[in-house]
């Protein structure tokens, strides 16, 4: 009996192991025909362009591989939150309409936002912790919710923005480099260091790993939890300002691309790991290479449709690999 | 007196063959003008916001063929109603090192990519889109479009009475302003029209759905006798699901104008009893061939004035709708 479950089990583990290293190979063929076939995408000024146009999904996608490094791997029971590219477009909205339609300070616009952002974070963390809502349903909910709000506070209106802090943030550079591509990258480092360098963090990835055996050993899970779902909050706050940045104000409906880049990098951000779990630094070049993606086929001339369609069979992909392993482990 | 008449006939001729030669020959230098254009071993970029709907990818479309037809290499990208991609994209074909842009609509965000075109030798040539760092906006006359929707609406419902406006972009987009301004300058003259406070704001991307939605709430609002007419500030897409909220909710008598015309516009005024009563038919296709046409008599060193306008078709009533349709080579209604 031991014997015949052994032997049912070597080649499902084995097909686990292709399945899960599916979305690396597949990134890997399409990088390369696009090195290939768009010559100028190796060039530095391109380069420069990727990283850009990156940053506001790789701010979101730090925010979200914190809850997932808290709430498990698993995409539908496990860590997940939605809601960050609505509440960055809220924080957004929020900015634009203090500076342009109020004439606030910087100061207190970006508090406003700060704090929009946080309750936010409050009502995801109660959805999820203490009603004990699914991430997936309870952040799906409340992201409606945050864009009904924009809409409510810009009218469904664009804002235009000409605040020096956020032109210098869109047109500014040190030494070369994009000031926006510095400011992230300082973002990028606190987020890593937090989640994978600290004692918070370690104990967050144990709530992650299992939950049951980390409350065991006295973590308390569901205020780590809370606590992830707060940081993906403030994620969403400071994505707000590149998102300003990179769109010269707010725009209603610049939440949808967000989210779908942001699932896309953040899950194929697992494959870099050697367990295949989701990190802050996987989803970060994921959300790097998924911007590789966005102008490599936009310089070969791909139809945005098709991008889009691309895209989106790259996420189930890199989805159904995550799941399948996942499965596969247990 | 005949040989009276007989000179002044064979002046009359001297004087119509003049004529009628030099037109001949205003309109050949005119045909061999054109065919000098060229945009031979150009690359030329060509953005659109989208091309979902029917002006945007026949304006798309017309520019694209254009350059090809001048000899040119088009570089096309598709904001897919995304103005934030848009934008992006502009940023694309800089690092593609393009000769020349045609950038097709765009809200704000698209300001600073022109700037860096510009900067770095590209030239831009807009379409519905006035901007600073463009060479030449071709569009159409704006300003005939928003003063005759206002005189066609006010008509519509006799000078007086309570109307909605679907108006999101009348500060984001100069083309919105200028319409749904003059628009509203017309209404000035007409002190029995009120137009109802908030006024709406249609989304971008999912227009036709989302006015519907808008528009039942609005009627729920309005009950029958209180709302005299719709109008859409901008363009027509919203008016596609404004008609079809009149309708599922039995209030066709609510009269809707709106401004676009494309054959699907046109179709829905075409039908009998339709609430949509007005709109100003333009040629997008002719726009953005006229946007490419541009960019060659640029590169031939001609001086270009900052805008092109193309001509408009005023469309007031299901009649006009149908020749309106046939004559811009739609089909037969």
């Amino acid at each position: 009996m031991n014997v015949a479950s052994e032997l049912t089990k070597e080649p499902a583990l084995s097909f686990a192991r292709v399945m899960s290293s599916a979305p690396l190979i597949i990134f890997v063929v399409l990088l390369i025909y696009l090195a290939i076939a768009a010559p100028n995408l190796l060039e530095p000024s391109t380069i420069s362009l990727i990283l850009k146009q990156s940053v506001p999904t790789v701010i979101v996608c730090l925010g979200l591989a914190t809850v997932v490094v808290a709430g498990g791997d698993d995409v539908v029971s496990g860590g997940i939150d939605l809601s960050i590219p609505a509440t960055a477009v809220l924080c957004a909205g929020v900015i634009a309409d203090q500076l342009t339609n109020h004439g606030s300070s910087l100061f207190f616009a970006l508090a406003l936002a700060i704090a929009a952002a946080l309750a936010m974070g409050i009502v995801n963390a109660l959805l999820v912790v203490f009603i004990g809502m699914t991430p997936l349903l309870a952040t799906l909910a409340s992201s409606v919710a945050a864009v009904g709000i924009t809409k409510v506070i810009t009218s469904s209106r664009r804002i235009n923005i000409d605040h020096p802090f956020i032109i210098y943030i869109r047109d500014g550079d040190i030494g070369g480099v994009p000031s926006a591509v510095l400011v992230a990258a300082v973002f990028v480092l606190i987020f890593c260091i937090a989640v994978h360098r600290t004692r918070w963090g370690m104990q967050l990835q144990a709530v992650g790993g299992s939950r049951e055996a980390a409350e065991v050993s006295g973590i308390k899970a569901s205020r780590l939890v809370a606590q992830s779902f707060m940081l993906a909050a403030i994620a969403g706050a400071l994505a707000s300002v590149f998102v300003l940045a990179r769109g010269s104000g707010s725009t209603p409906g610049s939440e949808e691309n967000l989210l779908l880049e942001m699932v896309l990098a953040t899950f194929l951000g697992a494959a870099f790991s050697p367990r295949r779990i989701v990190t802050v630094w996987g989803a970060v070049l994921g959300a790097v290479l998924v911007s590789v993606l966005s102008v490599g086929f936009k310089s070969i001339g791909v139809d945005v449709f098709w991008t889009g369609c691309i895209k989106g069979s790259l996420i189930l992909i890199v989805v159904a690999s995550a799941a399948y392993t996942g499965k596969a482990q247990s | 007196m005949e040989i009276r008449q007989l000179s002044v006939f064979k002046r009359r001729f001297a004087q119509w063959s003049l004529v009628c030669g030099l037109s001949a020959a205003v309109l050949l230098s005119g045909t061999a003008q054109a065919a000098d254009l060229s945009l031979k071993g150009k690359k030329i970029g060509v953005a659109v916001v989208g091309t979902q709907h029917f002006w945007d990818r026949e304006a798309f479309n017309g520019a694209l063929d254009m350059v090809k037809e001048l000899g040119g290499e088009p570089v096309p990208v598709d904001g897919g109603r995304d103005n934030q991609v848009h934008a992006d994209n502009h940023d694309i074909l800089l690092s593609n090192k393009v000769d020349a842009v045609i950038s097709i609509l765009g809200d704000g965000a698209v300001e600073p990519k022109f700037e860096a075109l510009k900067g770095a030798g590209i030239p831009v040539f807009t379409v519905d889109h006035l901007s600073p760092h463009g060479v030449n906006n071709t569009t159409s006359d704006n300003y005939y479009m928003g003063t005759t929707i206002g005189r066609y609406m006010a008509d519509a419902i006799g000078g007086k009475g309570k109307v909605a406006v679907f108006n999101a972009f009348e500060g984001a987009l100069r083309i919105c302003g200028i319409r749904t301004g003059l628009w509203k300058y017309v209404m000035q003259d007409y002190p029995g029209i009120e137009i109802i406070q908030p006024e709406l704001a249609e989304e971008f991307a999912n227009a036709p759905e989302d006015a519907r939605k808008k528009t039942l709430d609005l009627l729920n609002q309005y009950p029958e006798g209180t709302l005299d007419a719709i109008h859409v500030g901008c363009w027509d897409q919203p008016a596609i699901g404004i008609v079809q909220a009149l309708e599922e909710a039995g209030r066709t008598d609510v009269k809707v104008t709106a401004l676009d015309g494309g054959p699907d516009t046109l179709e829905i005024m075409a039908e009998e009893g339709s609430p949509f009563v007005a709109n100003v038919a333009q040629q997008p296709r002719l726009i953005g061939q006229t946007a490419a046409m541009n960019a060659a008599r640029h590169f031939a060193g001609e001086s270009l004035l900052p805008q092109t306008f193309v001509d408009v078709r005023p469309v007031n009533g299901p009649e006009e709708a149908k020749a309106v349709y046939e004559e811009l080579g739609y089909g037969t209604l």
